[in-house]
């Protein structure tokens, strides 16, 4: 699962505040988790990372491979690179990097955040995202 | 008095290293980011997409 309006509010709400990092992990027991995660990174090749983000998560469930080909196509990349990438998991290391990183922190949900290092479980309202980041915010020094 | 003064001073030291503790030290790498290098604000999110 993935988190997207309450992430747009918040980059909305502080413009030029917030660094969002997105890491992988796609869950071992659904379908396409895994390939979306590599569409995601074929896109970014090809310079268009957050567009496919936007779409993957606006289309999910629907992520099966003639799918992500199809968002592909819609967002103008070059579709055969991309559908080479996605075949031959061309980020299949970065992801299972992301993946060890997440179980060395002894993470098994998504989504799951990390503000400044301070974790945040599951889908949460934009307040409770909120009140966090104006602590964050209003620490000296910052 | 002192001692207990010592304790109290303790449980600080120890108080203020427990709450530093929560944060995870999440290494960024060249994982996708949106946003200025130097935002007072990192936020990592771990996905999902499906």
């Amino acid at each position: 699962m993935a988190a997207g309006p309450t992430v747009k509010q918040i980059l909305q709400t502080y413009p030029g505040k917030i660094r969002l990092v997105i890491k992988n992990y796609p869950y071992k027991y659904r379908d396409f988790a895994r390939v979306a995660a590599e569409a995601s990174l074929a896109a970014k090749d090809q310079g268009k990372y957050w567009e496919m983000h936007d779409i993957l998560i606006a289309r999910s469930p629907k992520l099966d491979r003639v799918s992500l080909i199809a968002y592909a196509g819609e967002l103008g990349l070059d579709v055969n690179k991309f559908s080479e990438s996605i075949d031959s998991g061309k980020h299949a290391k970065e992801i299972d990097g992301d993946v060890q990183l997440a179980e060395s922190i002894d993470l098994f949900n998504t989504p799951t955040f990390y503000i400044n290092g301070r974790q945040v479980v599951g889908e949460r309202p934009f307040d409770y995202f909120k009140k966090i980041i104006d602590e964050e915010l209003h620490q000296p020094g910052r | 008095m002192k001692r207990i003064l010592i304790c109290v001073f303790a449980l600080l030291v120890f108080g203020m290293a427990h709450a530093e503790q929560k944060r995870a030290d999440v290494p960024i790498g060249d994982s996708p980011s949106l946003g200025p290098a130097d935002a007072p604000v990192t936020i990592i999110e771990f996905i999902d997409f499906q």
